[in-house]
């Protein structure tokens, strides 16, 4: 089978405007990681015990099941609860959960990585909590952080051609339906994989730079 | 892996063979020759072709194809399933040998594969909650009243909904015909477009939370032929099953086995139905 | 139908289902580890064709969606006359994606084994070829296997995906049980719960234990 260029210029602004459907998804799925991380991890940090053994059986299952299976759940299972769910909303959600699971690990590592002696040190001075977190262990558990939140910002970028399953209208969804109404396959999925690689090549080398630049900005360039 | 290389391989002497000679069976008919199983690749579209509890080949299409083949005296079959929009594709890939899905005979379809002569003919319904509360009977109401059509990618019916000029913005297109009935029960979606035997049978599923509307309220261009596809490289295999099918079709067989899938005497095509037309429109 | 009919009409299709689910399982990891030691070793090659040819493969297969990938191998790659069964099309996929992953956690570990290893080795007269395989590697086990042992487990969830080119995995049976019975909860929750099982019970207990034995292996080796 040929390459045709003329085909390909023909759909790319089609491609193109669902690429941007594509990035919308996984900004906003990743938006909801971020805070989902966050619930999960004072969920497991509180000291009222049941809730931390809950919470971590709960995470741990997201975390070991397929996020496919889990989009068709929330999908499919929702509207028999009575909760309809549209095809963005249910990928969101999913998303977001996955996700978070992992977000929570990522937090936790990096406030792991700041030393006992800084919190008993804010204790020492008489720092309250909100100072005590945003003057000195944030900016501690931040580089430590930063990558992984970084690497899951292009997880779920990667992740996204899934949620076409359940017939959100991303990149890979239109691929699929361009391909059914040419049934040319060849340039839609290889279309889809070169938009692919020129977003996620460059954004990776981005959060490389800005882990080195947080890194020098915290004096740990030597190490 | 090395049975896939050897027969790709034979098959690549194979076709060197007919390039040089010029003679010779076609691939499909050469694979059966040698013993191997047909494969019918069809997707999931209860009453039409769907897999049962063991994988097996169910619906009214592969039911009588399987008679078409008795027919030819092939009894070694393999069942397929797949997405529908990967059906012709799929074909194309040599991952089955002919789609026994239910595919309308549309121009745009023979462009990249062959179809056998027609099985019968079918048309579309709407599928709407029961009492038809926007009062959907065509394509126009979709447009007039905002409502969200739901169809399948690759479906016929997409093309038919944006040339009745229904915006992609009402259009709300997913996997295939269990997905359609999900937007439906989740109220994703106010009104679905599909086949009348489809829509029929969601309806018997649901019992009463929806109804079909009257398909001769669809445009008469939307009414088509289905037909058996094949390869385009596959002609003689084309030929036999043609002739074989004009043997029992509407026979005694033919109707015993579609029966239980709601397929009558009316869906049969008119003598005179031919791909050739069906092709063109 | 109560839970436990369902359980008891579909048991013998979920089985299949998890049974191609681990077949699939199964070869990607054996193909993802191939693919990890050629392109791990080739990015530490000296040769400056090898490590630019191995960041080309790993950045590529990193840098695209893994579906993305499957259906290219898939519905494209035939159309080039390279065809492949819908599951061998999956093990492929898979296992070209994993072991882009698996290179660069198998490069790490080789570049953390300390210096004054490969200065010994170096110093016994060892060839290159002997000093990996005798010294440098049963050395990077206990780096590498906590790392590798979170990427098997992605890799098994990942296994899902081949439901959508129509491999009769345990994906597969769920989506075919909720289309005919539409006893969504049940279909897909009981693939959750295996998938779960799976990965809490049998993979992750195994890779513990790999971790523990390259663990004392290597506590043996220092004693004696």
């Amino acid at each position: 089978m040929q390459w045709r260029w003329d085909f390909t210029f023909e759909i790319l602004p089609r491609m193109l405007w669902a690429t941007g459907n594509t990035l919308l998804a996984a900004l906003i799925g990743y938006a909801i990681a971020l805070v989902v991380g966050l619930i999960f991890l004072l969920l497991q940090q509180t000291r009222f015990r049941p809730v931390n053994i809950i919470t971590r059986e709960i995470v741990e299952f997201i975390r070991s099941t397929p996020l496919l299976v889990q989009l068709f759940f929330v999908y499919f299972v929702a509207p028999q609860f009575g909760l309809t769910l549209s095809a963005w909303t249910s990928a969101m959600i999913t998303i977001g959960l996955h996700f978070g699971t992992y977000m929570s690990e990522v937090y936790r590592g990096g406030l792991n990585a700041v030393p006992k002696g800084q919190w008993e040190a804010c204790r020492a001075l008489n720092m309250g909590p909100v100072r005590t977190y945003f003057r000195v262990i944030l900016p501690q558990a931040l580089p430590v952080a930063l990558p992984g939140m970084g690497n899951y910002l292009i997880g779920i970028f990667k992740d996204t051609p899934m949620l076409a399953t359940i017939g959100v209208a991303e990149l890979m969804h239109t691929a699929n339906a361009l391909g059914a109404e040419t049934y040319r396959y060849l340039e839609p999925y290889t279309m889809v994989g070169f938009i692919f690689l020129m977003i996620s090549l460059p954004t990776a080398a981005g959060l490389r730079k800005l882990e080195a630049a947080v890194a020098r900005a915290q004096g740990k360039i030597k190490r | 892996m090395l049975k896939t290389f050897r027969t790709t391989a034979l098959a690549a002497i194979g076709g060197a063979m007919l390039f040089v000679t010029g003679a010779g069976a076609d691939p499909l008919s050469d694979r059966i020759n040698a013993g191997d199983p047909i494969r019918l690749g069809f997707a999931t579209a209860i009453p039409w072709a769907y897999p049962g509890d063991g994988g097996e080949p169910l619906g009214f299409v592969n039911a009588l194809t399987l008679v078409v083949l008795e027919e030819m005296g092939i009894t070694n079959y393999e069942a397929s399933v797949n997405e529908w929009a990967g059906l012709i594709p799929g074909l194309q890939a040599n991952r089955y040998d002919i789609i026994t899905g239910g595919m309308y005979i549309l121009k745009s379809r023979c462009a990249n594969i062959n179809f056998s002569d027609p099985i019968g003919l079918f048309g579309d319904a709407f599928l709407v909650p029961a009492g038809n509360p926007k009062n959907i009977h065509t394509y126009q109401d979709i447009i007039t009243t905002g409502a969200k059509l739901v169809t399948g990618a690759g479906f016929n019916t997409v093309e038919a909904a944006k040339k009745e000029g229904v915006p992609d913005s009402q259009m709300m297109l997913v996997a295939g015909e269990v997905e359609i009935l999900a937007a439906m029960k989740a109220g994703r979606a106010d009104a679905a477009v599909q086949t009348f035997f489809g829509a029929m049978e969601h309806v018997d599923k649901t019992d009463g939370q929806f109804e079909v509307t009257d398909p001769k309220d669809l445009p008469v261009w939307t009414q088509n032929w289905v037909g058996i596809g094949m390869r385009k490289a596959d002609t003689e295999f084309l030929a036999a099953f043609n002739t074989a099918m004009a043997k029992v079709i509407g026979g005694e067989a033919w109707m015993a086995a579609t029966a239980p899938y709601g397929y009558t005497k009316y869906q049969l095509p008119a003598a005179d139905a031919s791909t050739e037309f069906a092709c063109t429109r | 139908m109560s839970y436990f009919e369902f359980i008891a009409t579909y048991l013998p299709k979920l089985l299949q289902g998890t049974v191609n689910t681990g077949l699939v399982m199964l070869g990607a990891t054996l193909l993802a580890i191939s693919v990890s030691l050629v392109f791990g070793l080739m990015r530490l090659s000296r040769s400056r064709v090898s490590q630019v040819l191995a960041t080309i493969y790993i950045e590529f297969f990193r840098g695209t969606s893994l579906l993305v990938q499957l259906y290219w191998v898939y519905y494209v790659l035939p159309l080039m006359g390279v065809s492949f069964t819908a599951m061998t099309s999956g093990i492929l996929a898979l296992g070209l994606n994993f072991g882009a992953y698996g290179a660069e956690i198998f490069r790490g570990s080789v570049q953390a084994v300390p210096r004054a290893q490969w200065e010994a080795a170096l110093a016994l007269n060892m060839s290159p070829m002997l000093r990996m395989r005798r010294i440098i590697i049963p050395q990077t086990f206990p780096i590498l296997l906590p790392p590798a042992a979170n990427l098997t487990v992605e890799l098994l969830k990942a296994t899902a995906l081949v439901a959508l080119i129509s491999v009769v995995d345990l994906m597969f049976v769920a989506k075919q049980i909720n289309a005919t019975t539409w006893m969504s909860a049940q279909a897909f929750g009981t693939a959750l719960l295996v998938y779960y099982a799976m990965a809490r019970f049998v993979l992750t207990p195994f890779l513990r234990w790999l971790e523990v034995l390259a663990a004392r292996k290597m506590g043996q080796d220092q004693g004696s």
